[in-house]
């Protein structure tokens, strides 16, 4: 069955500016003039807040390795494992410090060394150890927090003390950066920030609505990584996030009105779950000529937390709690309070579903109107892994047809076979009759 | 729980020869009897911060999902990855090997744990759960706080479960109890230290093993004719003393394979070994906080080893106290929380000389191949580099 195109497409006009202001990412992590430290940019949204101070993540360093450089990534991961780190160790953290273990970058620049450390919570174990290689190389200060979580019923008390203790956590995180670096917090700043980041939910959220609801989809999720991190993993100015993200939505929603398709000849629309194999993004491409779109998976959409049937029957993203806009915030703290929110369960937006909803991935591929499930199992990755095959069975009892591949970890190729790879997906095809396009 | 609650007393257990590992063999078959006996409830529990005081003093036996070697016909379908410790609970818990146990606890640790916790949770819905939130961050201000209140929280979901309050007088009995099993764990470890050992690594391991899944109190009874057996027995012969350091193990193989190499395992650093026992609840009036302090301060597990770097100093000082000759470092395959923590260990024994093997590991050991590996690091830890007086005279060296 072939497949000629039916729709119209058109090259993304928001693609320069994506690019300009990842440069400008790029160009901040190496100022030399700003304190470098390594954490989550997720978790703390306050690291923004200090003026000459640059905290980033192994990722997407982990991952860009990876991407752009399969030899230096083989290289990193082997200086992480002579030195005692397992070999199924998730990519990132391995090809990012094994760069800090060879002492230069992909680029050939010495590897910039972090001079403070503040570790990830998160319900993911290699996450949470993520920063132990930079802190033990060398005795620079580190920072706790916790992903708090617990199964059931909502409790107030321990809510309580979850949210006390996150509190705390940034507290002294925040105290203590501006007592050893000598920095000033900027408050004011920090209150704008959480205005800020509830503008690109919002727009976030109508992006994957409009990628999901709208046939034939006005963006596939392979355009969709191109851009994603901005603003979070990849942190630039505040206000041009804001602008980016709603550039991104307008282009979006105008291709939507005007049925401009990601892929020309859309038939067939897919989910996944968790990062593909960054280095190998072109089974993307490769099933587009089947007339197939991926339509992303709960991880694509956590920027705007995770889409849900309300009980009206409509569909929204799934809320998190808030305290009200004009709670009086008088210190630091309470200012903190504001940002974590009242539920210290979040992000129960996302990868908490794998915990405590597991079924949220059918409801995830049904809004997106999904006829199938493309999953990968990565070895190296807990996290990327935990639940997979039960979200499987829960996808098939639904009716979708699902497939597995394996592979090493979203930043390591080692164990993915992309030949195999390839035909697995030719065999998912032909089993639905569709035959590549000419 | 009281004493007379128990079913056996000391060697009527075991029989005369303290066969721990039999023990542990028919464990089942124990925790049944337990059952029949008092009425009370078995809780299953799979991370080494599951504080089982608590579960105690509700009446119940805790008994720890333990690892075993069984084809694996199952978990497959269920998880995908994952070590195989954790493969072969779901394995058993599956095909119900513990069908007697009535609920089962999970502490926030390891995630492929509660992978399979989680897979118990979808396919065995009559049973109780209860997932436990222990900080990986132990040492905040706000850490104990956090912990006390879970406790309290597990306290109160045993009696909406149970329909048994847990008293003060309670907790304390099930503390004392629990002190004073490890109080008797560590007298025996104690004799390890000694130059020629009267305990052997593989009984002591069996020994622990045997002990997280026994009612306290009668192990308690048994360890201490253990104890007076111990003080008959003659000192063992010299041997090259290795130290273990890693994943869980779950059997005392390894500890077999490195007595029939002609050495003997004289200390270790795992989460069912030393670490189950090494610290005691210093009892104060918040019973809670007495019990959130105690298990915020054990020796750390490999995931919660972050900010508060501990592993690498104490298992130095199990070296230098113990006098070990070198140390096996083992991993199970997949096993993050080592994956990424083995490094630090590495460094340490580096710096300090101390020879080290390391190797991976499934949840069945490679015999023939980890017997080779012993040969060759035994045979590599010549005399007279290292502690042992007289074992050089062995090898016919000055």
């Amino acid at each position: 069955m072939k497949n000629k195109q039916i729709w119209e497409t058109r090259p993304l006009e928001f693609w320069d500016k994506a690019k300009e202001l990842r440069a400008r990412w790029q160009e901040s992590s190496s100022d030399a003039k700003r304190v470098l430290g390594q954490g989550s940019t997720y978790d703390i949204d306050w690291a923004e807040c200090f003026p000459a101070m640059n905290i980033v993540e192994d990722n997407p360093g982990g991952s860009m390795i990876q991407a752009k450089d399969s030899p230096y990534a083989r290289k990193c991961r082997l200086a992480s494992e002579i030195r005692g780190w397992g070999r199924e160790i998730c990519g990132y953290t391995n090809n990012l410090w094994g760069s800090m273990y060879l002492g230069y970058e992909q680029d050939g620049l010495p590897f910039p060394p972090r001079k403070f450390v503040v570790f990830m919570p998160a319900e993911c174990d290699q996450h949470t150890k993520r920063g132990q290689q930079c802190r033990d190389f060398a005795p620079v200060p580190g920072w706790m927090s916790d992903c708090t979580i617990y199964l059931g019923e909502d409790d107030p008390v321990r809510d309580e003390l979850f949210r006390e203790h996150k509190v705390y956590c940034n507290f002294k995180q925040i105290n203590d950066l501006e007592r050893i670096f000598g920095q000033k917090f900027d408050d004011e700043k920090l209150s704008k920030m959480m205005d800020y980041s509830e503008e690109v939910i919002e727009y976030s959220r109508d992006i994957i609505m409009l990628m999901g609801r709208t046939i034939p989809s006005p963006l596939s999720v392979k355009d969709l990584y191109s851009v994603y991190t901005i603003g979070h993993l990849t942190k630039v100015d505040p206000e041009d996030t804001v602008n980016f993200w709603k550039m991104v939505r307008d282009e979006v929603q105008w291709r939507a009105d005007n049925q401009i398709a990601a892929v020309g000849n859309e038939r067939f629309r897919w989910v996944e779950a968790h990062p593909p194999s960054w280095h190998f993004l072109k089974y993307y491409r490769y099933m587009e000529k089947y007339g197939a779109v991926c339509l992303g998976s709960q991880y694509t959409a956590q920027n705007c937390g995770l889409l849900e049937y309300k009980p009206d029957g409509g569909i929204d993203r799934r809320v998190s709690m808030k305290y009200p806009k004009d709670t009086p915030i008088a210190t630091r703290e309470d200012a903190l309070r504001m940002m974590l929110g009242p539920d210290p369960r979040e992000p129960r937006a996302w990868k908490s579903d794998e915990y405590i909803r597991q079924d949220s991935i059918v409801e995830f591929a049904d809004i997106m109107r999904a006829d199938g499930a493309l999953l990968p199992l990565w070895r190296g990755g807990v996290g990327c892994t935990l639940t997979r095959k039960e979200q499987a069975m829960r996808l098939r009892k639904a009716g979708l047809s699902v497939i597995y591949y394996e592979g090493s970890q979203p930043g390591d190729r080692t164990d993915l076979d992309e030949q195999r790879f390839l035909d697995q997906l030719d065999t998912w095809m032909e089993s639905f009759g569709y035959e590549m396009l000419d | 729980m009281s004493a007379e609650a128990t079913i056996t007393r000391g060697a009527d257990a075991l029989g005369a020869a303290f066969d721990f590992k039999s023990l542990v063999d028919k464990r089942h078959d124990y925790a049944r009897a337990w059952k029949a006996k008092t009425g009370g409830k078995v809780l299953g529990w799979f991370e080494p911060y599951f504080p089982e005081e608590i579960a105690y003093a509700a009446g119940m036996l805790p008994v720890r999902i333990l690892a075993r070697h069984e084809v694996d016909d199952i978990s497959d379908k269920w998880i995908y990855s994952s070590c195989y410790p954790v493969r072969d609970m779901v394995n058993q818990l599956l095909k119900g090997r513990y069908d007697y146990v009535d609920g089962l606890v999970n502490v926030e640790g390891c995630q492929w744990m509660y992978n399979a916790f989680e897979v118990m949770m979808n396919n065995r819905e009559s049973l109780f759960y209860h997932y436990l939130f222990l900080p990986d961050y132990t040492n905040a201000a706000t850490s104990k706080d956090v912990a006390k209140n879970e406790f309290a929280v597990l306290a109160d979901r045993f009696k909406g479960w149970t329909g048994k309050s847990i008293t003060d007088a309670d907790l304390d009995a099930a503390i004392e109890v629990y002190n004073h099993n490890r109080l008797l764990l560590r007298r025996i470890n104690e004799l390890r230290r000694a130059d020629r050992p009267v305990i052997s690594g593989s009984e002591m391991m069996n020994l622990v093993l045997a002990d997280q899944v026994m009612d306290k109190a009668e192990m308690n009874v048994i360890l201490e004719d253990f104890i007076k057996e111990l003080g008959l027995r003659k000192p063992g012969p010299d041997k090259i003393r290795l130290m273990i350091v890693g994943s869980e193990t779950w059997d005392a193989r390894l500890e077999e394979l490195v007595e029939a190499q002609g050495a003997n395992v004289v200390a270790d650093e795992l989460d069912n070994g030393t670490s189950y026992y090494w610290n005691n609840v210093l009892p104060q009036e918040d019973r809670l906080m007495a019990l959130a302090l105690r298990y915020l301060g054990r020796p750390h597990s490999a995931l919660k080893d972050n900010n508060y770097r501990r592993r690498p100093q104490h298992i130095f000082e199990l070296a230098e106290d113990f006098n070990v000759d070198g140390v096996l470092l083992e991993k199970q395959i997949y096993c993050h929380s080592h994956g990424s923590d083995m490094y630090a260990v590495w460094k340490m024994l580096r710096e300090r000389y101390i020879p080290y093997h390391y190797f991976e590991r499934g949840s069945l050991l490679p015999e023939d191949e980890t017997a080779a590996r012993l040969e060759a690091f035994l045979s590599m830890l010549k005399p007279g580099l290292n502690h042992l007086a007289g074992w050089h005279k062995k090898f016919g060296e000055d």
